[in-house]
């Protein structure tokens, strides 16, 4: 057991809770402890790991425990953490009989180990260090996998030197330690690290599709990793390729679980070829244990850095992709909100009319009553009315409070002319104060369309106010007339368009129409267009505008049919 | 001159209201008749002058201030009430420049729509 030097080993559970923190008010107490029994049991997985009849420890996991703890907890609490090992340390090494002062110097190297890697990882990245981003994961692997180890392992050997403790020379027992140390703080520490910053409930919410996809992937690689280092017919060197075998399980979860995934397969990976070939068995057992363990170390190195590394980019990826798809429903629903407190007038206009209605025939009915002139007959028929103007107010809440809503996008099967007639709904007040005459051509039996109702809507919208904004002030009210045209075009598309009677635009204007923050209105923002065109753009159509001077504009937009794109 | 019951004429587009403000208006004892655009009631007033006038605002092809305007150029000083569902500052300055005695909002409250036809039907007969 001479050169189990010290590493670092596996993740207390306190420390992986996501919830959990490290805090100003938390008690050490408690993660101390946790970090503690975590060490002892780390320290015995090492002693289990060890080459018989030789005393070499091919994984010495504790360290890197200690170091992931250390780099999960405020530096302040360091010092706590580090003296909670100190009794599991003293219990676990004297147990094997190594004289008292080897074992108080194996303490130091090992915190040292841990200290190294934390502090100088602490120096570059603040509290706490996740391995979700590239610098973040490499800044671990220099500072916590290179740095700790390599340094420590120098202390650790001149330790032994002078205690005298063993048979080995100085620098078999720094390059034995370096490489042990080093794949166990690869081994356990992202695994400690990134199961930490899981979050329970999302876990929860995950669908058994995914549970059943990781329990594939995990038996699969266990069942390969028995199969290629733990039976005894692939004893031997000659079928170098079977190495690769549990290559494709680890790209699988670096694919589709992340680095916790993958620092799970990777540790599993590692635990298979180690008990492997400290029992005899797998392509690493064989000729002398010093050369081997170097090798199988080196194979589970060179396999489990560039895996982790994968793993982090692809995440840091598919964030930076969600934050980006995240901001851009954002923004979809700031400028759907805006554009509908544009509307405002004319939405109170629209609520107002059912609301006349309904008091005036309220107070009629009263009169009627209390005057005892009032037939059932007339009552009856007053109150189907207030019904119906209450119905009608009901419909204009319903259709506002569809688009002030913020979801996620949902495709469903629509029709043009439906969603137009929507649209012209919720416009209807703006149109009539603004006396703004539609004229609705729609192509009867359009095939349906695919797409987001309320992103649809939002276009339409958006294009009907710029048509009735561009008419304001120039055209006279009589003269003010929006066209509202759909129907089907070849290959199963359907265009609809919306023309106006304004000024319309010129080459130059059209050039930087759906720029973003480009406008020809006095208030507007300027996101109107270059919003719905990436809208359109989802939805596979294409959205562009025409305009003859001084006959107005159109914009129009086409959808592909739903049988068309083969949804 | 105003007959014995006063005569108010409405002037909505939307039939629901007209509807309704026409049952109020002969609940409360005026006679009413309603007209579903300004081309209608202009017609029909050459015919029966109404002694005051409910004047919708928003108004397809022909509104209420265009309605205003024909009367004014017509030199047919009628009592009119405007009223409107669309709060609009600049509209009630211009009506009442166009002739307008009142302008109100819907939803119309009953005793200040009867109050306000009471004292345009009170300043028609001094």
């Amino acid at each position: 057991m001479d050169s189990h030097p010290a590493s670092s080993a596996g993740a207390a559970p306190g420390l992986t809770h996501p919830g959990w923190r490290f805090g100003a008010r938390t008690t050490w107490a408690a993660p101390a402890l946790l970090v503690a029994v975590g060490y002892y049991f780390a320290a015995r997985v090492g002693f289990a790991f060890t080459l018989q009849p030789y005393p070499i420890s091919t994984l010495w996991p504790p360290n890197a425990l200690l170091l992931a703890a250390l780099l999960l907890a405020p530096t302040r609490a360091w010092w706590w953490l580090l003296a909670a090992v100190l009794p599991a340390h003293l219990l676990v090494e004297l147990q094997s009989g190594v004289p008292v002062a080897m074992v108080l110097g194996w303490y130091v190297s090992n915190c040292s180990e841990a200290l190294i890697g934390a502090g100088l990882a602490r120096a570059f990245v603040p509290w706490p260090l996740r391995l979700d981003s590239l610098r973040s994961a490499g800044i671990f692997l220099f500072c916590g996998a290179l740095a700790g180890p390599v340094v420590s392992s120098f202390l650790d050997a001149a330790l032994v030197s002078l205690v005298g403790f063993g048979e080995r020379g100085y620098w078999d027992l720094v390059g034995t330690r370096i490489f042990s140390n080093t794949l166990a703080a690869l081994t356990v520490a992202p695994l400690i690290l990134t199961l930490a910053s899981i979050q329970i409930p999302r876990l929860r919410a995950a669908r058994t599709a995914r549970y059943a996809e990781a329990t594939a992937l995990f038996v699969g690689l266990g069942v390969t990793c028995m199969m290629v280092f733990n039976l005894p017919q692939f004893d031997n060197h000659t079928e170098p390729a079977l190495f690769y075998a549990p290559l494709p399980f680890l790209v699988w979860a670096a694919l589709r679980f992340g680095p916790a995934g993958t620092a799970s397969a990777i540790a599993v990976l590692v635990v298979a070829t180690i008990f492997g070939t400290v029992n005899g068995l797998g392509p690493f057992a064989g000729s002398t244990p010093q050369e081997t363990v170097r090798e199988m170390q080196l194979f589970l190195t060179a396999v489990a850095v560039p895996m982790l590394l994968l793993a982090v980019v692809l995440d840091e990826r598919a964030r930076v992709e969600l934050d980006a798809r995240e901001q851009r429903l954002q923004l979809t629903h700031l400028s759907r909100v805006a554009m509908l407190g544009e509307l405002s007038g004319g939405i109170a206009h629209e609520l107002n009319q059912p609301l006349t209605a309904i008091l005036s025939n309220a107070q009629a009915a009263l009169h009627l009553v209390g005057n005892k002139s009032a037939h059932p007959d007339i009552l009856m028929e007053i109150l189907r009315d207030i019904i119906a103007a209450d119905q009608r107010a009901g419909e204009v809440i319903r259709r506002l409070r569809t688009l002030f809503k913020r979801g996620e996008t949902q495709f469903q099967p629509l029709d043009a002319n439906e969603l137009i007639h929507e649209v012209l709904g919720i416009v209807h007040g703006d149109l009539v104060t603004r006396s703004v005459e539609v004229v609705s051509e729609l192509a009867a039996a359009l095939p349906k369309i695919h797409g987001d109702r309320v992103e649809l809507e939002q276009v339409m919208l958006n294009l009907v106010v710029n048509a009735c904004d561009a008419m304001g002030g120039g055209v006279a009210p009589e003269q003010r007339r929006l066209t509202v045209r759909t129907r089907a075009v070849e290959d199963g598309a359907v265009q609809i368009s919306f023309s106006d009677c304004g000024p319309g635009f010129t080459p130059e204007q059209y050039a930087r129409l759906f720029e973003p923050f480009y406008t020809t209105k006095p208030r507007g923002l300027g996101l109107g267009l270059s919003i719905s065109r990436a809208i359109i753009r989802t939805h596979h159509g294409r959205l562009w505008g025409s305009s003859a001077p001084g006959k107005g504009a159109s914009f129009h937009i086409v959808l592909p049919a739903l049988a068309a794109n083969g949804r | 001159m105003a007959s014995i019951v006063p005569y108010v004429a409405i002037v909505d587009d939307e039939e629901p209201v007209r509807k309704a403000l026409k049952r109020l208006l002969r609940a409360s004892g005026l006679d009413a008749e309603s007209y579903a655009s300004g081309q209608d009631f202009l017609e029909a007033a050459v015919l029966r002058e109404p002694d005051c006038v409910l004047l919708d605002l928003h108004m397809p092809r022909m509104s209420g201030l265009q309605v205003l305007r024909a009367l004014q150029a017509a030199r047919r000083a009628l009592a009119i009430i405007v009223i409107t569902a669309h709060d609009a500052p600049e509209t009630r300055e211009q009506c009442l420049a166009a002739g307008a005695s009142a302008f109100l909002r819907k939803p119309l409250e009953e005793h200040e729509l009867l109050d306000t036809i009471t004292a345009a039907l009170g300043a028609r007969t001094r």
